[in-house]
């Protein structure tokens, strides 16, 4: 199943979109971690770029940085940066998202020296004072492109932003409903795909190409799934994976990662000022483990979305020595079992072919567990 | 069969720990090398380095004995707490636990002295309990210091703690996150004392009202305010041991350094579960007229001291005598590691507010908080080893990566490469494990260091040598 034919997999780190937007003039902000609020770079003038690595599996230069034992995504996108590949960046946004990911930025930034470097950080639980220092925070980002980049977030510019991805977000869902269909009209890996896409557009690009594509999707034939089936885990950018799931017949009808249905989890903005909206519907709705307190709602999302889709079963899939999702997976595994909902918890390498066909193996024993087999 | 490390019933791995424990009141005061000879062969031949490791050196022999008694003491407490109406709350090593001594009805447990006591202890040397963590699905990079200090409290029977409380969000994913983890799945409370990556005053100011708020929910949830006299207590207490401390840290700068090296497991531990109590001020003051009278006898170990290390980040604590004897004996001397780096602000005990400042400053540049909560990891990290090492004239540093150590792991290339460029200091690098001795076993780690001291450190030293001999016989 050629899961990607509409609109095509993302095939370059500098594609021909940010090509153009740098023709152009335009400048371009990496950021890695969706606890950055996008709209505010978008709201400067600014285009932002989800660091990605789109399945690179050379790690060389970033292992004479990071240890084995770092998380290989991680290493895959600091290769990307050290190797000149990133160069067309025009700042890095870091966050405390990970160990691992900060260790890949300080290192990013050791070697580079990129003019413009910010640390966003973010508090690891919501609540009233943890709120109000990370709204701060915004207003130190904001006031630091301002000035680096002589350009200006007014509250006009940055409503207009928030509007365009909340528009993004209302879109996204509708392409959630098609993936939920009995008949699914979308699959996980098309769906991921996109994700991997518009993370380095603009709101109205983004949203272009999702109305675009849910448009195509609605007139043409559902999927009939051997397996319905929901995927867990961190930051993934790896489509083949998705679609090698996928040909085995089964069809990914809902998910929990960071490229896909979780960078659009934000909550509704309520009321106050556009920057204290925005830090309220970030903070109040990262449903990342690295937010430790926080699980039941973590799991309180899964579970409602599992039901929703009608997921057969669920695999959690992350990269080895990702303790923040091993750890969460035990308890995820646990309740969703105890829910009805079976699960497999699957450690990998990021982009490490050989690794394929042992996943392959176990994907099949379990969808022929939850009676999808092949 | 596991014998050796049969858990009685009602106990857990825990309890198991300090009743064995409990046969040092048995041992006399002024243990004699047969007597040493006999408490080695008493214990099965795998813990024979935790005997050896304390009590084969003479001056070890004599702190340790009277440390581990007081050590026992605060831990049967803690065994007894839930009896007497008490909160049992788990702590990590990088939580003061002064603190909780300032409440009456809340007794800290330091989650890392369980896995050290279990690992140096109990037969098996707590692999059972790691092996356990993994039969639930935890991932094997998780850290075994307290992986293996969780794990008996899930297997039970026996005490349960009555809540969690950490402060590594933000410093340590596996430290928070098997906390957190704890706390979810024996269905206790947690609570987070975050310390922003933020070392700006806005940061610190944030910390603090994070602490105030964390009091106010500790005195919530016990039902106890937390009283201005009784923490004026402690902290004096506390302060006293401060005092000590920083004695105890000029000794070490003469040379060679007259404080044996395991000494300095002995002040982690201190700092870890007994400070702000009376017994760590008696440790502290022994352990600084120890070492004072052995500068005034220069007494020192090996023959000559080849070599004054800097431990990078931790150390590896599943063999004491492996590590800690073998290198003085070595004349290896161990100045300290990044736990044992402490930042103790001026103190004004005229009010609770004060106070609670003052203790918040001290959580904030707690070690390992402070470095890999900084706002670099690299920088901060490099930048308080490399004043450490030079203050204590250190000839070379030692990394003992630990796999689970993701955050100095992902700099540590950085951090080698910068402290030769700014001290002109050599450091060794390995990987291996607090307290599982199957990563790198122990006869691996004294191979490397022995080559890195003969080949790198030694060779670094003897042209300075010759030159002084070149200088001398000229001038003659």
């Amino acid at each position: 199943m050629e899961t990607t034919s509409v609109l095509g997999k993302e095939k370059e780190i500098y594609n021909d979109y940010v090509k153009e937007w740098k023709k152009k003039g335009g400048k371009v902000l990496g950021y890695a971690c969706l606890i950055t609020p996008v709209e505010l770079i978008e709201a400067a003038g600014l285009l932002p770029y989800r660091i990605k690595a789109l399945g690179n599996p050379d790690t060389e230069l970033a292992d004479g940085e990071m240890s084995l034992f770092n998380c290989s995504f991680c290493r895959a996108c600091l290769q990307l940066g050290l190797d000149g590949t990133y160069d067309f960046l025009d700042g890095l946004i870091e966050t405390n998202g990970c160990d691992h990911m900060r260790a890949m930025f300080e290192n990013w930034q050791h070697q580079k020296k990129f003019e413009f470097f910010q640390y966003l950080k973010v508090p690891h639980f919501f609540r009233d004072d943890s709120l109000a220092y990370y709204e701060g925070e915004l207003e130190i980002l904001k006031e630091a492109m301002e000035k680096h980049f002589s350009t200006q977030v007014t509250d006009q510019s940055l409503e207009e932003a928030l509007r365009g991805w909340e528009e993004v977000r209302a879109k996204w869902r509708e392409l959630s409903a098609l993936r939920e269909m009995n008949e699914p009209k979308v699959s996980g890996s098309e769906a991921v795909a996109l994700e991997v896409k518009g993370s380095s557009m603009l709101s109205e690009d983004f949203l272009r190409l999702l109305s675009q594509f849910i448009e195509e999707k609605k007139t043409a034939p559902g999927i009939r799934p051997a397996a319905r089936l929901m995927l867990c885990g961190p930051a993934t950018d790896e489509v083949e994976w998705f679609e090698e799931i996928e040909n085995m017949g089964a069809v990914v009808v809902a998910d929990a990662l960071c490229f896909g249905a979780r960078a659009f989890a934000q909550a509704p903005a309520g009321d106050g000022s556009p920057m204290h909206r925005l830090a309220e519907s970030y903070l109040s709705s990262i449903f990342c483990p690295r937010m430790y307190k926080e699980y039941a709602r973590r799991r309180d999302l899964i579970l409602e979305t599992a039901r929703r889709a009608r997921a057969d079963g669920a695999i959690y899939l992350y990269n080895k020595f990702c303790d923040l999702h091993g750890v969460d997976s035990v308890l995820v595994r646990r309740d969703l079992e105890e829910a009805g909902i079976p699960v497999l918890v699957l450690e990998k390498e990021y982009s490490a072919k050989a690794d394929i066909g042992r996943v392959k193996t176990r994907v099949q024993a379990f969808m022929e567990r939850i009676g999808g087999g092949a | 069969m596991d014998k050796g490390f049969v858990m009685r019933e009602g106990e857990n791995g825990f309890e198991r720990a300090i009743g064995i424990l409990e046969m040092i009141y048995k041992l006399p005061d002024n243990l004699s090398e047969e007597d040493v000879e006999a408490a080695k062969n008493f214990v099965f031949p795998e813990l024979q380095h935790t005997v050896i490791g304390l009590l084969d050196l003479p001056a070890d022999r004599e702190l340790e004995l009277f440390f581990f008694r007081l050590l026992l003491g605060i831990l049967k407490e803690a065994q007894r707490a839930q009896e007497e109406g008490k909160k049992l709350v788990f702590i990590p090593f990088t939580f003061p636990p002064e603190i909780f001594y300032a409440f009456d009805n809340i007794f800290p447990l330091c989650t890392e002295i369980v896995g050290g006591l279990i690992t140096n202890i109990c037969y098996g040397q707590g692999e059972r309990f790691w092996d356990f963590a993994m039969g639930l699905g935890l991932p094997d990079s998780l850290c075994s210091a307290n992986t293996i200090g969780t794990m008996p409290f899930f297997m039970g029977p026996g005490i349960k703690p009555d809540a969690i409380v950490y402060n590594s969000a933000g410093s340590c994913n596996p430290n928070a996150k098997i906390h957190a983890f704890a706390s979810d799945y024996l269905g206790i409370p947690q609570f987070i004392l975050e310390k922003p990556v933020d070392e700006s005053a806005r940061g610190r100011e944030l910390h603090f009202q994070y602490l105030k708020r964390l009091i106010a929910e500790l005195e919530e949830w016990s039902g106890e305010e937390m009283k201005e006299e009784k923490l004026r207590e402690v902290m004096e207490t506390s302060y006293r041991a401060v005092e000590l401390y920083h004695e105890f840290w000029e000794l070490k700068k003469a040379k060679p350094c007259p404080v044996p090296n395991i000494f300095s497991m002995t002040l982690l531990v201190l700092r870890s579960q007994m400070w702000g109590r009376d017994e760590a001020v008696k440790v502290m003051q022994k352990m600084v007229d120890m070492s004072k009278e052995r500068l005034r006898k220069g007494e020192y170990t090996a023959p000559e001291e080849l070599a004054r290390v800097y431990i990078t980040y931790i150390y590896w604590l599943f063999d004491f005598s492996g590590y800690f004897t073998w290198m003085e004996k070595e004349g290896i001397t161990i100045l300290g590691d990044i736990l044992a780096i402490h930042y103790f602000p001026e103190m004004d005990f005229s009010s609770k507010e004060s106070m609670l400042r003052g203790m918040a400053d001290i959580t904030f540049d707690y070690p390992m908080t402070r470095q890999m909560g900084g706002e670099s990891i690299s920088l901060r990290w490099l930048d308080d080893v490399a004043c450490a090492a030079q203050d204590l004239g250190a000839d070379a540093c030692i990394f003992g990566g630990v796999h689970a150590c993701k955050h100095t792991l992902g700099t540590s290339a950085f951090f080698r490469r910068e402290m030769m460029k700014r001290l002109g200091l050599p450091t060794l690098m390995l990987t291996g494990d607090v307290f599982d001795k199957r990563h790198t076993p122990m006869e691996m780690f004294q191979e490397e260091v022995k080559t890195f001291v003969d080949q790198v450190v030694a060779r670094k030293k003897a042209p300075r040598k010759r030159k002084k001999v070149q200088a001398a016989e000229d001038s003659a």
